[in-house]
Order: structure tokens, then sequence, then C-alpha cells
């Protein structure tokens, strides 16, 4: 069931964790790490995923073949530049699909190539046509679209279109766009062009998701995303995040298998040296820890007062924390957890006692030393009786 | 349909925006989180140095170390506003009366799920509690925020009739919560812009981020025309925590052009200081101030920024106490490997520039990371020595 108006038109994910992911600044999977994760994103059932640079040189050419060989039923692409050259080192790699990519915004034009939208277009032009020659699928891609003239763009996009491009794509490169401009510039944009229009938004505000969400709404048909969000500086559109909003806010389950989402996103974690924070959403151990006395009460009554998926869903566990916010009613369910019933006198003086512990130690507290306390308190009273 | 007929309001945001910073309640809160009081006294004061405009020092009614932590942060005589936080409960209210804020959050759930499967009362004791307790503070000469949770899945009837009461038993505001983090921008401001109308109340915006859109809610109230937004640093609280005070103000300043003049110069030491006492790291990626946030590895990247950092910077690191850095990485080219050579006063040939950058990614590869400086350094000197690349299997 849907708890905001639902979304009902057809939605391709495309994941980009071994593109974009990898580019963040210090990640390097290796061929095997590639590998693994190109087969984990297709037992979950993403549709596609990008899943290299040719330019790169040869051996990013060997993993892309390598991937391609795994045969996988995801569809493999490559990214490439607006750049013949890179367009026949993507064929020659096998794969059936490719992204061409160039930016179409005048301060990337004019400072960062020094050149004009003309030459843009040229670029773009060539290179698509080189695709179509060898019989590639693909996607034109307009990298700072979120700060090019919307006119321009629907150019762009329709000199791809005219070439055989099957998509477009828009890159939020820059993580600028907020939910409501997003929403006007997609519906525009979709009314200009005839082919499926993917968004591909970063973190940098901390707004990804919320853009993307505002962007389907407005009628776009992909999201481009990666497991944990891995990408340039704050990342890209996470995987977790969409797969789960598109499912319980929006009733539109895509059918992948989220209870793996957890093992996928500690795979990937640790093949980029980047731990999961305790807090990230969907997939943080934190997620379901409860600890305040008002929320685990509430969690223990009926789990959807505070959850709106259970853990189970995502490969996670529900866990009940005490510390300096708990109440007497997680002392009792973790005590009957462990096989001992409390009276409602023994949970408040266990409770009391954790509290302190917890502010004196600045942590929570183990399950362990919940039972020292227990034991410690046993062994007062038949000392005392 | 939220989206149908959907018009941006007219000259984008024109009201004051409050900050009222929860890092010491609902951040505190936060599963695992206990902040000592010498660190909850050292938030306090940071908050107040980098410009926000209230805070919400605790729970009194938990007793003990949490109320000589909130008078003493009173005690502080900070020139911001310090706000408790209560259940709709009249000695809850007493307890904060008893530390001395000026400022009480008389909180309830509007919700049918939580008023019935959590409170297991009804919805008119709900507005019988709230009636109690606000005009018992009011009456104590407090200023009171009445927090509606659970807004986002209250029947939207009751909710204007929860605002209504609010209003009419003497709140000053009413806070909106998101508390499961289940709207979107959209869903976000109808809700809001519909209390806003129909009520006249000020309103403040408590976004949790579960599925990665409190931020984005939060300036969705703002444009829907709430007052307040309830931040923490880090986004630290509840699961995944709340909407982001580094995000927000960053955003509002550099998405929509709209200057609160905190002193965002202050984020990264702010975000440090709460990441250490909170146990919880900031991540690299995180947006706003994580350490990695101008650090350039690839070409494309790295070429553009070194011509014109507007390219791909919005604001300059130093807006939020950064530093811009370049490594040499797998994606990396000859522009990072030039400002490498520049910065430590190297030398080399334009055509051997190409086969250092070869030599470089071989060996990024095969180490799984970006190159420190000093293997770079050492390529350097190693290839002008012995002219081969020993990386190339």
């Amino acid at each position: 069931m849907a708890i905001l108006t639902p979304l009902e038109q057809e939605l391709r994910l495309i994941d980009t964790t071994l593109r974009d992911g990898e580019q963040t600044a210090g990640v390097v999977f290796a061929r095997q790490e590639k590998m693994r994760i190109a087969s984990l994103l297709d037992e979950i059932g993403v549709p596609a995923a990008e899943i290299g640079s040719p330019a790169l040189g040869e051996h990013e050419q060997e993993t892309i073949r390598a991937v391609v060989g795994l045969d996988l039923r995801l569809t493999p692409t490559a990214f490439c530049r607006a750049q013949v050259s890179e367009i026949e080192a993507a064929a020659a790699c096998g794969v059936p699909s490719v992204v061409v990519s160039i930016s179409t915004s005048d301060v990337h034009i004019e400072r960062r190539f020094g050149e004009s939208r003309a030459w843009v277009l040229d670029q773009a032009g060539a290179a698509c046509r080189r695709a179509r020659e060898l019989g590639l699928q693909f996607t034109v891609s307009a990298e700072d679209a979120s700060r090019t003239d919307l006119g321009f763009l629907s150019e762009y996009y329709n000199l791809g279109v005219s070439e055989g491009a099957e998509r477009v794509r828009y890159c939020d490169t820059l993580g600028v766009d907020h939910a409501f401009g997003i929403f006007q510039r997609v519906r525009d944009l979709k009314k200009a062009i005839s082919v499926p229009l993917e968004l591909h938004m970063h973190d940098d505000f901390g707004m990804a998701t919320a853009n993307v969400m505002s962007g389907l709404r407005a009628g776009a048909d992909g999201v481009a995303v990666s497991i944990g969000g891995l990408g340039e500086r704050t990342g890209n559109a996470s995987l977790e995040e969409v797969a789960m909003a598109l499912k319980y806010l929006y009733g539109r389950d895509l059918g992948m298998d989220t209870t793996r989402f957890r093992e996928a996103a500690e795979y990937v974690a640790d093949s980029s040296s980047r731990a999961i924070p305790v807090w990230k959403t969907i997939v943080g151990t934190n997620v379901f820890a409860h600890e305040s006395g008002i929320h685990v009460d509430g969690v223990l009554k009926n789990p959807a007062n505070y959850e709106v998926f259970s853990p189970e869903e995502v490969g996670l566990e529900r866990q009940l924390v005490v510390g300096k916010h708990s109440g007497s009613h997680t002392i009792y369910y973790k005590f009957k957890e462990f096989g001992i019933e409390l009276s409602p006198e023994e949970s408040a003086e266990i409770l009391a006692l954790a509290r302190e512990m917890a502010v004196d130690l600045k942590r929570a507290l183990f399950d362990k030393e919940l039972m020292y306390i227990y034991r410690d308190l046993q062994k007062a009273k038949s000392r005392r009786q | 349909m939220e989206t149908e007929g959907f018009r941006l309001p007219e000259g984008g945001i024109t009201q004051r925006i409050y900050i009222d910073d929860t890092t010491l309640r609902d951040g505190e809160q936060t599963a695992g989180v206990v902040f000592a009081n010498d660190e909850k006294l050292h938030i306090a004061r940071l908050l107040a140095e980098v410009g926000v405009d209230q805070i919400e020092a605790g729970i009194p009614t938990m007793g003990g170390d949490e109320k000589d932590a909130i008078k003493a942060i009173v005690d502080l005589g900070l020139p911001i506003s310090v706000l408790a936080w209560n259940r709709a409960v009249v000695s809850d209210i007493q307890d904060s009366i008893d530390c001395g804020v000026d400022a009480v959050a008389i909180s309830i759930s509007a919700s049918d799920i939580h008023i019935q499967n959590k409170l297991r009362k009804s919805r008119e004791w709900v507005l019988e509690s709230v009636r109690k307790s606000c005009v018992f503070a009011k009456n104590a000469g407090l200023y009171v925020s009445v927090n509606a949770e659970d807004a986002s899945r209250a029947d939207l009837e009751y909710l204007l009739q929860f605002a209504e009461n609010a209003k009419q038993s003497g709140a000053d505001r009413m806070r909106f919560c998101d508390t499961v983090g289940v709207l979107d921008p959209f869903s976000t401001y109808e809700r809001v812009k519909l209390i806003s109308d129909e009520v006249g109340i000020d309103l403040e915006m408590h976004t949790h981020n579960d599925f990665g859109m409190s931020t984005a809610n939060s300036i969705a109230g703002v444009m829907a025309g709430a007052t307040y937004v309830n931040t923490t640093v880090n986004g630290l609280g509840e699961r995944a925590g709340n909407a982001v005070l580094e995000e927000f103000v960053m955003a509002l300043k550099y998405v929509f052009g709209m200057d609160l003049g905190l002193r965002s110069a202050r984020f990264r030491e702010l975000c440090e200081y709460v990441a250490n006492a909170s146990n919880r790291p900031i991540p690299t990626w995180k947006p706003i101030t994580g350490g990695n946030l101008f650090v350039y590895e690839s070409e494309g990247r790295a070429s553009g920024v070194l011509r014109d950092p507007s390219t791909y910077e919005i604001f300059a690191p130093g807006d939020v106490g950064l530093q811009r850095r370049f490594v040499f990485g797998k994606y990396s080219g000859p522009s990072v490997l030039r400002q490498k050579l520049r910065q430590y006063g190297r030398e080399m040939e334009e055509e051997q520039i190409p086969q250092l950058v070869d030599t470089l990614r071989d060996k990024s590869i095969a180490l799984k990371r970006a190159l420190f400086d000093e293997e770079v350094l050492q390529e350097y000197e190693d290839l002008r020595r012995l002219g081969v690349n020993i990386w190339r299997s």
C-alpha cells in the first residue's frame, strides 16, 4: 500500500557502482570485485549496470570484457565521453550498450572545454553516429544538465534521438537541483523529447533521493543509482533508498530481492574501504535499533508505530538497545529474551542502574553488562536474606 | 494528486527562517549515543557561536543528570533560546520550569496509528492533554511549541483540528513531525501549506531521514510557509537521523539564494566535535563537511577545477572549513600529475608525462587505492632514473 500518490510509469534502474562509484576519489575495485558486484546486482534483479569506462585503458577494458563474459541477465553498459575512439573501444569490449556523455552547461563548455555549444553538438553527433554504426544501443547523457539552458538541453537530446538514442540522461552533476525545480525541468523536457528520460542525481546538499522522486513524479522513466550511494564527492542516489521508497512510499515494487541489500552494501563497503555508517538509511545497523523508552514501547506494541517495513526485508535485524533513554519496558523485554521473567520492581531497579551505567560509560550497554547488573542484584539480595 | 497544477510559490522563500537545533535532544536520543554533561555544554556554546536561534537542550523529566545538564546550559546565558522537550504531561513541564528554560516543546502523537497502537487513547484525549499542558506552560510564561508527532501519517482533518486546538490553547507554534520519515517534498508541501493556510499558526519542520529525504522535506516545509526548522549537527538522530543543520543552511544559501547568516566556516569544527562526542565519525563523503568533498582524483573534474573552480564547486571549501586537495588514482591523468609536480616544485618534459601517468595508474590499480603524494614523487624519481614502468603486468 502506498503512503503517497503511486507512481505508475514504466521505470528502469541502472546501477553505476562500478563506474561513478569507482570514480570516487580514492576508490579502486579489483577485477574480481567488479565481477562479484555485477553478479550481486544481477541476483538482486537490477536490470542494467554501468560497468566501467573503456577510456581508462587496457586493464579496465579487460575488466569490462570479464564482466560481459559473466553473461548476466542485466544489460552491461560502458561509459564513454562523446569521442569516437571511446565508442570504438567500448564496442571492442563486447558491451551491447553505451552511455555517450558530454557537458552541456555553458559554464562547462566555456570554462572547462573553452569551446562552444556547436562544438558540443558536433562531438555528440559524431559519437552517436559511430555508436549506431557499430550496432550499439546508446543513452545520450548531459553532464551538468542542471546548470544547462533548457532550450539547448532539448536540442542536444533531440540530436541524440535523431541519431537513434534509445534514452536520454539528465545529470545533476553538482547536486544543485531541488525538488520543485527538477519537477518543472523534467516536466518541460518530457514534452520536448520522445524517448525515455533517465535521472542521475548527486547528493551534495543531501537531496539526491528527494530529487529523484520529484523527477519521477514529473514523468521521468529511469534512475541511475549506486549501492550505498557510492560516487564522486557525496555520491549518488542510492539503490536501496530509491528501491525502498518506490516500494513503500509510492507503491511501486520493482521486484528486486531487497533482502540482499545489506549484503550487497557490505560487500561494496568492504571493497571500497568505506564502512557503512550505522545510521545509513535503509541498510545501517542502527535503523532498526531502538533505545528511547517511548520508541521501544511503541515498537513492541506494534512495529508500525515506528517502522515502515520490517528489518528482514533488507537483511537486517531489530535490536532493543539499553542506554540512557531506555524505559522499564525495554528491560523487561530484554530479559524475557534471555529467558528471565522480571517483576515490575526488578525492571525498575535494573533500569535505574543501567541508565546510570550508560551515562558513566557514555554508551549503550552490552547484553552481557545487563546480565552482570542482574546477577549482582541477585547476589546482593541473597546476602541480605 | 499533490503535483497536479503545482506552481512554485511566487518569489521563493521570503519569510525569516529560524533554526532550532535538537542535537542535544533528538541527537542524543539516538540508540547508543550519550553525551557527557561537559560535552553538552560545549555543543551548546558552539551552536550559539555558529548562530542558531534556539537549541533543544534535553528532556528534564528523565531526571538526575539530565536536569543538571539543562540547568547548566541555561546558566551559560547564551544569546539564544533554550527549549526543553516534554510529553503532554503537566509534571513534565514542571520539571522544565525547574530547569529555568525559556521555551518548551510539548509533544504528543497526532496519527491514529500512534493514538490507537501506542497511546491506546482517543483523539479527544490527545487534544485535552495538549490543552491542559499548554495552558499550564503558558501560565508559567514559557514560549510553547506543540509537537504533532507522526503528523505525516495523521488524518488531515484531525491534523487541522490538532493545530487549531494548539493555537486556541495559546501555543506559539506547532511542530510538524515526520516521525518515521515517510514524506517526500510534494506531500510535505501539501500538508504544511494546508495547515499554514487554514490555521495560521507558526510552523516548525521536524523531519527524519529514513528514505534519505529529510533535508529536502524541511526545505519543502519552509517553501510552504514554515518558519522554524528543527535540525541536528551531522543529522544525528534516531535511526537514519534528522534534517542536517549544515545541509539545510548551505542548500538554502546556495540552491535558494537565502543566507541565514550562520558562520558556516565553523561547520567542519562543529561537526567534528559532535562526531567525536557521539562516537560517530564523519564519513568522508558526508554532504557539506565530509573530508573527501574537495578531493579531486578524476582527470575530468581535476582539469575543470584547476581551470576554474566554478566548473565543479558551488561554494569554496573554506566556506565550510575544508580544503581543496588533489590525489592521483586510477581515474587521474596529466592534470593531476602536473598539479602534484608543481606542488612539490618538480619539473618534467611534457612528452614524459603520459608515461608517468600510465605508471601511476597501474600502481593505483595494483594497490587498490589512490596514491600518497610520496608515492607519486617516488615514481617520478624512479622514472627519471630507470625509465621503465615496473607496474605493467
